[in-house]
């Protein structure tokens, strides 16, 4: 099957060789930073996380959002999502290689990563963390080949598959809760100190997730006669739409507890956010683009007429892309440190090596997945021709 | 049994109480720590957010004009959390994924072992006190200075988190003496760390919190008229360092989530 990711059309190769490109730039940075340190990072004493443990959460939710085609199809035989629940395995495969890679620019001293496994920690939620992702990308990439490989012989997947199969769903559910757990244990982080820390991230997995998936679809729709169905469309942008309801929710419960208790630690990062705190604001113009947006794509979303529309749905997804990334790639991570809990603000914002490496892990999941999907989009193509 | 052999074997306690009315803020201790503990400077320290410093003195004002304005140092070592009840639950230590930060039960004070740490900085995001520090860069010693290194002190590299360690390696000192003098237990004078003997005011003590002898049981315990107690306390991380006062506005300052009440004495 892998020949089929070699030959392609001009603008495929071209494609590959711009991603290439991207890749090496950031593969250049990142030799800087691992000869010079992490101080070429804007990372500091008081924000000791930034951009890249940010893209790690955005990334594990994008990851999770495969399950929201394979549940549907496994658990309530919605059958338009057959011919889809691939992309979605391979989109956890490419998003979860992200998130390694993601954690490994992020340590200091990364040839001592695997010690994470020799010496196991069960103290740690980093290490619960590091187990269920690779889980995660072991069942996707094993259940994505090997229903791949079913249908180009035409046969039906096989039983242990299906196992596997169901063993994932509660996977998906579990990368997310355990990577929220990383941030919502720690004494003296109020922002990050709440119980409904992994009902939001998943929440906003399972709206950000589908929705770069429909996006992705919708190109592929387009640009190579791919064919899906409109009723599979439509219901996935429903689930994203409910998806992203509860995720504002959920966000404005995070609001009435700070504001209405009056709390100041439970206030302060929000009011940092969305206000900014003892004359700091980096993030202000930010939060409030990722509100308006929020609102912008469920006007667009909830009345089913705008929903259906094709015009109106990319301009929805892409902004409803845009609102989640800014509130978890940039907001959630950094203000959960300021303030800090010695009440003093400290900001942050990525320096260019830091921006060029991230751009170039983001590259290396566009490959994965243009590969993948290249492979997978072939083979149906075959087996269309076939029968 | 003897008072002798009941302190034989005993876990210790060991902390810190710092005097916040001796400190004048002259920074000896931070000084004397990093020639100690072998911390580095790098040629342009202006940015602290990327210095380390182990023992970092803070200043705080209580906000009033000429001539109502005062003024207060707060030396900040490592607090040495025990967590509640003293089970080892310190912030740092329940979250290393990599047995780098290790709760010692012998005498209380939280290791950090930089040749295991791989520099996930989870430790930082956990301490509440901002008593860990990076390695942003690699250690450099300005020529010379290098032939001043602590032999008792492991260096660190680049990308490894480091802290205060109580001067740990003094206390194994002590120990090796003890043991060749064939005593089981060490004297209060034999383990001070560097930051204690350095403060010419006089304002940190140290010693073991449990024992009635040492200086610090006594200043650790409740006063007339004084403020004793800890950063952040309602967190109940449990820390070994006090600090006391007999200011009401240092007490509150040194805290600002009990700004807004009023302090009880």
């Amino acid at each position: 099957m892998l020949d089929k990711a070699i030959s392609g059309s001009r603008t495929y190769y071209m494609w590959l060789a711009g991603l290439l490109g991207v890749i090496g730039v950031g593969f250049g940075c990142y030799l800087y930073q691992l000869t010079n340190g992490l101080g070429v990072t804007g990372l500091s004493r008081d924000v000791s996380w930034g951009f890249y443990i940010a893209q790690l959460t955005y990334l594990v939710g994008v990851a999770a959002s495969g399950v929201m085609l394979v549940l549907p199809y496994y658990l309530h035989n919605h059958k338009v999502f057959g011919k889809i629940t691939i992309l979605g395995e391979f989109m956890a495969v490419a998003a979860i290689m992200m998130c390694g890679l993601f954690v490994l620019v992020d340590l200091g001293q990364p040839m001592r990563a695997l010690n994470i496994i020799l010496y196991p920690t069960p103290n740690s939620i980093l290490f619960w963390d590091m187990l269920v992702l690779n889980g995660y990308l072991l069942l996707n990439l094993v259940i994505g080949w090997s229903v791949l490989q079913a249908e180009t012989k035409g046969d039906t997947v096989e039983k242990w598959v299906k196992v596997l199969i169901y063993i994932s769903i509660p996977f998906a559910i579990s990368i997310h809760t355990v990577t929220a757990f990383l941030y919502a244990g720690l004494p003296g982080r109020h922002f990050w100190l709440t119980a409904i820390m992994a009902a939001r991230f998943l929440s906003s997995a399972f709206c950000a997730g589908p929705a770069i998936l429909l996006l992705i679809i919708l190109f592929l729709r387009k640009a190579v006669k791919f064919e899906v169905k409109d009723e599979a469309v439509r219901s996935l942008a429903v689930i994203i739409t409910y998806a992203m309801i509860i995720n504002i929710f959920f966000l404005g419960l995070e609001f009435f507890t700070a504001f209405y208790s009056q709390i100041p630690g439970h206030m302060h990062s929000f009011i940092y956010l969305y206000k900014g705190l003892d004359g700091h604001g980096k993030l202000v113009p930010w939060m409030w683009a990722s509100s308006i947006l929020a609102v912008f794509c469920l006007a667009l979303l909830i009345p089913p007429r705008f929903r259906r529309n094709e015009k109106l749905l990319p301009v929805a997804l892409v902004s409803l892309v845009a609102a989640t990334w800014i509130d978890k790639g940039l907001g959630l991570v950094v203000a959960g440190f300021i303030p800090n809990p010695l009440d003093h603000v400290t900001e942050y914002a990525p320096t260019l090596p830091e921006l060029a490496i991230s751009l170039g892990i983001y590259a290396i999941g566009a490959l994965v997945v243009t590969v993948l999907y290249k492979i997978a989009v072939e083979v149906k193509k075959d087996a269309l021709d076939h029968h | 049994m003897t008072e002798a052999e009941k302190e034989t074997g005993r876990e210790k306690r060991y902390g810190m109480v710092i005097d916040l009315d001796k400190c004048t803020g002259c920074g000896a201790c931070m000084v004397a720590c990093m020639a100690e503990n072998n911390v580095t400077a790098r040629p342009d320290e202006t940015d602290k957010r990327l210095s380390i410093t182990w023992m970092r003195v803070y200043a705080f004002t209580n906000g009033k004009d000429f001539p109502d304005a005062r003024i207060c140092y707060l030396p900040r070592p490592c607090m040495h959390c025990a967590g509640k009840g003293g089970h080892g639950h310190s912030p740092c230590v329940s979250v290393c994924p990599a047995v780098a930060t290790d709760y010692n039960f012998e005498t209380g004070i939280v290791s950090q072992i930089p040749t295991r740490c791989f520099g996930c900085r989870y430790c930082m995001a956990a301490c509440p006190y901002h008593a860990r520090y990076f390695n942003w860069f690699d250690p450099v010693w300005p020529k010379g200075l290098e032939m001043a290194i602590n032999p008792d002190v492991s260096l660190r590299m680049r990308g490894v988190v480091e802290k205060c360690s109580f001067c740990f390696h003094r206390y194994q000192r002590a120990k090796d003496k003890a043991f060749y003098e064939k005593r089981a237990e060490i004297e209060e004078a034999e383990y001070q760390t560097a930051c204690t003997q350095a403060c010419p005011a006089g304002a940190i003590a140290f010693g073991d919190l449990d024992n009635e002898k040492h200086a610090v049981y006594g200043l650790s315990r409740k006063q007339p008229g004084r403020h004793v107690f800890r950063l952040l306390e309602r967190l109940g991380t449990n820390p070994k360092v006090y600090y006391a006062t007999s200011h009401d506005w240092v007490r509150n300052a040194a805290d600002r989530t009990v700004n807004d009440e009023k302090a009880a004495r």
